[in-house]
């Protein structure tokens, strides 16, 4: 165990059975299948009585709304709501000229997402269950894509992200470790490089953002500067100066016990009024997202500190005994290890900050969600609102479910609470 | 002394840094004429609220109609904790239930709710689902005494007469003559053996005490039928779509949160206790109730604790349906009188003070649950 180097992405991918393969391979228990279907379905529907009543009941529930939901998709639905206003929904009010912007960033994050899934010692093993659902999922989307887009351009666009990413994937995969490092160097550069190709050069100021272009770059912005702000939170929260941490409880405690929205009105009404008075007030997309960030901060403080606080007092003494400064102790020590423990709670908390991104209606910017608001308003579509928030919902579920999924590989990987 | 230099340095610099912020926000509230007194909030509200636990007409003052938001807000979380707590508990037995469909139906569900932001959830239950249902004319009634269409729904409700709050009184001495005899019951069980049904002897007790109030003070109250009327509902118990929109979503979300609590913490029980209860003879819901459950709810309190405290939070979530709850009712206070500051921070102060009171409740919970595991 002590050979592996086990971090995020430092993971040496060796070929050989390590010791927890062994173990687990020797604590699983032999599964015993049933012989035939009809055996399965006796022991799992109807093994008894009261499972056999469950089983009517879940089962003609289910029915009923498989049933209601698909004649609402297949027949009551008018799906062009979500087809003409796709532009609305992908990126809001940003202007036309300037969606090519948007689409450089697509294939940059397209690049580095494949180049990093191809390059990731955790490959999938594909079962034929596994197989049977990606190739389902596969076909649905490509209908999907095909149905609502309408334009010959975006189309072959969208799929050139898509053919862009899988070609990575095997460049990754030829290129393996070695990639791990300058990926991880390429994601960080990745995200000023597009913000300031989003920005700069006569660019679109952040007023103009919108749609689901939106909630992603809130999300990510939450995210990436959150993070640092929040360690320092953590680490001032159990600092041995009073001072410092009174501060950071008082910061932690406030932020947490009030609920994102009051924030988000918080920075569009009282940020303004406490800025300087020659200050040009930034636009309130800005105020938000910087409110936003601490909101968030307080929150990965707590986690972090949740790590601090399952670090061994062995391991501090120990940096101390090699004559470590404080400084030093906490970024070699213990934070590597504080933060690792930390990850499953991280990411989910992640996925909730980037659901919190909806939030932004509050102060009126037209997200996904507004988008989808908006445009069953209009007197073409008017009451189409199941329709758009179904589509929106999705949109949203796709991210969100794909985090949870990968946070939950990572979590075996990196063994999680297992040493 | 480097630490004492340190601390003072940091105080120094975050005094300054509130001082520039207290300063900018005094100039600027004095190019506009205001300040940051909370004498407004004496004055008359003038805008109209539909919806109030809590009397109020536009005639009264700010402080009135912060107070309507806040007990708007709070009694949305007092519902929503308790049906949220009930779905979850059943949420999380099923995804553990030894039947496929149930088992899977629940992970389905959880899986999508989770994964979905609870304001697009908010969103379609109000403009999706409850505006989307019959109208007032066409209201689907229940046996003529409750009724559902897109202006709200009404069942019957207890209508209070002149003696109610005497009838309350014997209502109180009801329920504690209740514990009194369950107790007895108890004890008497404990000592002799004998079946306790000490939960049929309360209830009986209960009514009893309950009903000779009622009969003595001859009708302190009655129960209101709803009427239907052209606009609305008439009598009885009412609810609104704002209200129900918001309870809905919250309750579904927060319950699949508290169905995975519950699902952890059912498997983090010791498998040896479910076996020793099933040695014992007791029945599969037996096992659950008396032996699993108790035990799971050790492990799950604290989470659950911090999904109450998200459900009280996400009720500001009701702004975008226009329920009247705080955040609804100050954007319009901000919008009407201006004076941001002084009303952020009554905001933030009724968000912390409850919050504080639910973990306050619940690690009071928390201990009696404890407590009992170490009487063991």
């Amino acid at each position: 165990m002590s050979d592996r180097r086990v971090g995020p992405g430092l993971q040496e991918d060796v070929g050989i059975p390590t010791f927890d393969d062994r173990e687990r391979a020797l604590g699983a228990a032999p599964v015993v299948e049933p012989a035939t279907p009809a055996e399965w379905v006796r022991e799992n529907l109807f093994s008894s009585r009261f499972n056999t009543v469950i089983t009517l009941v879940v089962g003609s529930l289910l029915g009923f709304f498989l049933y209601q939901i698909s004649k609402f998709v297949f027949v009551t639905a008018e799906w062009a709501v979500v087809a003409n206003n796709l532009r609305g929904f992908m990126v809001g009010p940003f202007p036309v000229e300037q969606i090519w912007r948007v689409w450089v960033s697509a294939y940059v994050v397209a690049v580095l997402g494949g180049l990093s899934a191809g390059a990731s010692p955790n490959r999938i093993t594909w079962t034929r269950r596994k197989r049977v659902v990606g190739v389902l999922v596969a076909i649905v989307a490509t209908v999907l894509v095909v149905l609502l887009v309408d334009t010959m351009l975006v189309l072959t666009l969208t799929f050139g992200v898509v053919a862009t990413a899988a070609a990575m994937l095997f460049v990754g995969r030829r290129q393996g470790g070695r990639l791990r490092r300058p990926l991880l160097v390429a994601w960080l550069l990745s995200f000023p490089a597009i913000m300031v190709l989003v920005v700069g050069f006569g660019g679109v100021s952040p007023r103009l953002w919108g749609g689901f272009f939106f909630n992603l770059v809130a999300a990510t912005v939450g995210i990436f500067l959150s993070f640092p702000i929040g360690i320092l939170l953590a680490l001032g929260r159990r600092s041995s100066l009073p001072a410092v941490r009174s501060f950071s409880v008082v910061f932690i405690e406030i932020f947490r016990g009030v609920p994102l929205v009051a924030w988000l009105i918080f920075s569009k009404f009282v940020v303004g009024l406490l800025l300087p008075p020659q200050m040009n007030e930034p636009p309130d997309i800005i105020k938000a997202l910087i409110v936003m960030t601490f909101f968030s901060a307080a929150y990965v403080a707590e986690i972090v500190r949740g790590g601090l606080q399952g670090i061994h007092e062995g391991q501090y003494e120990a940096a101390r005994a090699l004559g470590l400064s404080t400084t030093r102790m906490m970024a070699f020590v213990v934070l590597p290890q504080a933060l690792r423990s930390t990850i499953p709670a991280m990411i989910s908390h992640f996925i909730s900050l980037y659901k919190d991104t909806a939030l932004f209606v509050a102060i009126q910017v037209t997200d996904l969600l507004a988008a989808a608001r908006r445009s069953a308003v209009g007197l073409q579509y008017f009451g189409r609102i199941k329709e758009t928030l179904l589509f929106a919902g999705l949109l949203f579920w796709i991210v969100a479910f794909s985090m949870s999924r990968w946070s939950q590989r990572l979590e075996t990987r990196l063994g999680v609470g297992i040493r | 002394m480097l630490r004492v230099l340190a601390q003072i340095l940091f105080v120094v610099a975050v005094f300054l840094v509130l001082r520039e912020l207290f300063l900018n926000a005094g100039f600027n509230l004095g190019q506009r004429n205001e300040d940051l007194s909370f004498d407004f909030m004496r004055t008359r509200a003038g805008f109209g609220i539909k919806e109030h636990i809590i009397a109020y007409s536009p005639n009264q003052s700010f402080v009135r109609a912060f107070l309507v938001a806040a007990t708007n807000s709070m009694f949305v979380a007092a519902v929503g904790i308790a049906l949220t707590t009930i779905l979850g508990i059943i949420i999380g037995v099923a995804r553990l239930s030894p039947n496929w469909l149930l088992r899977k139906m629940a992970q389905v569900y959880v899986e999508i709710v989770r994964n979905v932001p609870l304001l697009v959830q908010v969103i379609f239950w109000y403009s999706g689902v409850i505006l989307t249902i019959p109208r007032i004319q066409d209201s689907l009634s229940l046996f003529g005494i409750a009724f559902v269409s897109n202006r709200g729904a009404a069942v019957p409700g207890i209508e209070g007469g002149a003696d109610f709050n005497v009838w309350f009184l014997f209502a109180l001495a009801g329920i504690i003559a209740a514990a009194a005899v369950r107790r007895y019951r108890t004890k008497l069980h404990d000592e002799t053996g004998q079946p306790h049904y000490r939960f049929l002897f309360g209830t009986a007790t209960f009514l009893v005490v309950a009903a000779a109030g009622y009969l003595l003070l001859g009708d302190p109250f009655s129960i209101r039928v709803p009427e239907q009327e052209v606009r609305g509902y008439a009598g009885g118990l009412q609810f609104s779509p704002e209200f129900a929109g918001i309870l809905i979503a919250l309750v579904l979300y927060t319950a699949a949160f508290i169905g995975e609590i519950v699902r952890g913490s059912i498997l983090a029980v010791e498998k040896g206790q479910k076996e020793a209860a099933e040695a014992l003879g007791l029945r599969p819901g037996q096992q659950l109730r008396l032996v699993v459950l108790p035990q799971a709810m050790r492990v799950a309190i604290p989470p659950i604790n911090n999904q109450y405290l998200n459900l009280w939070k996400n009720t500001s979530l009701a702004f975008a349906i226009a329920f009247p709850d705080l955040i609804n009712i100050t954007t319009t206070m901000i919008n009407q009188g201006g004076a941001e500051l002084q009303i952020f921070s009554l905001v933030v102060l009724t968000y912390l003070g409850v919050s504080l009171l639910i973990s306050l409740v619940m690690n009071i919970v928390n201990r009696t649950v404890a407590l009992r595991g170490a009487k063991l």
